[in-house]
């Protein structure tokens, strides 16, 4: 069974998250435009799912960029099942 | 009496015909079938159905279907082998993709959807057995598209991912394919019409 352990960052706005895809690309890092999983409710539905070992690299991109997020989760995913936590 | 039957890289109708050969041979016993691919895989197991054999499926660690069917006379009749082969992780759906986009409007927006679209389909079971991309939508099966590790996530698992031919080479990108298989309008026309469910986005 596929074991992936990855970081989510959900945002306030669409706008937002569609900004926050365009800053964290320019800075070369592996990140993926997602719907927001399910576990996750209170957000905006897109979500950017990126590698956790870029933590503090994202961290910074939303700080310059002002970005209006929600959280910042760590999944767990174990072939369909998933369990996220907020970090 | 048991046999083997390694219908991997044979083409299709085959895998039946030797699963079928084999069946005949015995007059009770079991016959295990190996193949490669999806579609085989769902013609042996509807040959068994077909027949009233009990069969079981099981998926390898490098993404082969093993089919073990049982012929036998205290199987026949029996009223649970006419269910036994539906798998739970695909079902008989094609979803058609028509443009590289999801809805008509705003572009941006429009492939935005559609990423998260195909990353839904990676964690939603059943899966599909066929995609179709057609039109622009062969952009997302090609080299540049965002969705191409999701879509082979997909294809790993055994669906049958397929882009129209014409479309690629009208689009100059026939050579860009990254995964799956090219193919005609009579595979389009036979997924579309053949699948008991299809879903056009």
């Amino acid at each position: 069974m596929k074991k992936e352990i990855y970081g989510v960052i959900t945002f306030k706005s669409t706008n937002h998250a569609i900004k926050g895809e365009k800053a964290l690309k320019n800075i070369n890092i592996n990140i993926k435009t997602i719907p927001t999983p399910r576990e996750i409710t209170s957000s905006c539905g897109l979500s950017i799912k990126f590698d956790l070992d870029d933590l503090l690299k994202v961290k910074e991109v939303i700080k310059e960029n002002e970005l209006a997020i929600k959280g910042i989760y760590k999944t767990i995913r174990k072939g369909l099942n998933k369990k996220t936590i907020e970090i | 009496m048991k046999k083997e039957v390694d219908a991997r890289n044979v083409a299709c109708p085959k895998p039946v015909i030797m699963t079928k050969k084999a069946l005949d041979s015995i007059a009770e016993g079991t016959v295990t079938t190996i193949v490669d691919n999806e579609v085989a895989k769902e013609n042996v197991s509807k040959l068994a159905k077909g027949s009233n054999f009990r069969c079981k499926v099981e998926k390898t660690k490098d993404g082969n279907f093993l089919i073990n069917i049982t012929k036998g006379i205290n199987t026949e009749g029996e009223e649970e082998t006419t269910n036994v082969c539906t798998s739970d992780t695909f079902s008989d759906m094609t979803i058609a993709i028509t443009s590289d986009k999801m809805g008509k409007g705003k572009d941006e927006l429009g492939n935005i959807l559609m990423k998260g679209f195909i990353y839904t389909l990676t964690e939603s079971i059943p899966y599909p057995s066929t995609i179709l991309f057609y039109n622009t939508g062969v952009n997302l099966t090609v080299e540049g598209s965002e969705v191409l590790d999701d879509l082979k996530e997909l294809e790993d698992e055994g669906v049958e991912i397929i882009s129209c031919g014409t479309c690629l080479d009208y689009l100059d990108v026939k050579d860009k394919l990254k995964v799956g298989e090219v193919s005609n309008m009579y595979t389009i026309v036979e997924k579309l019409k053949g699948a008991s469910n299809t879903l056009t986005i």
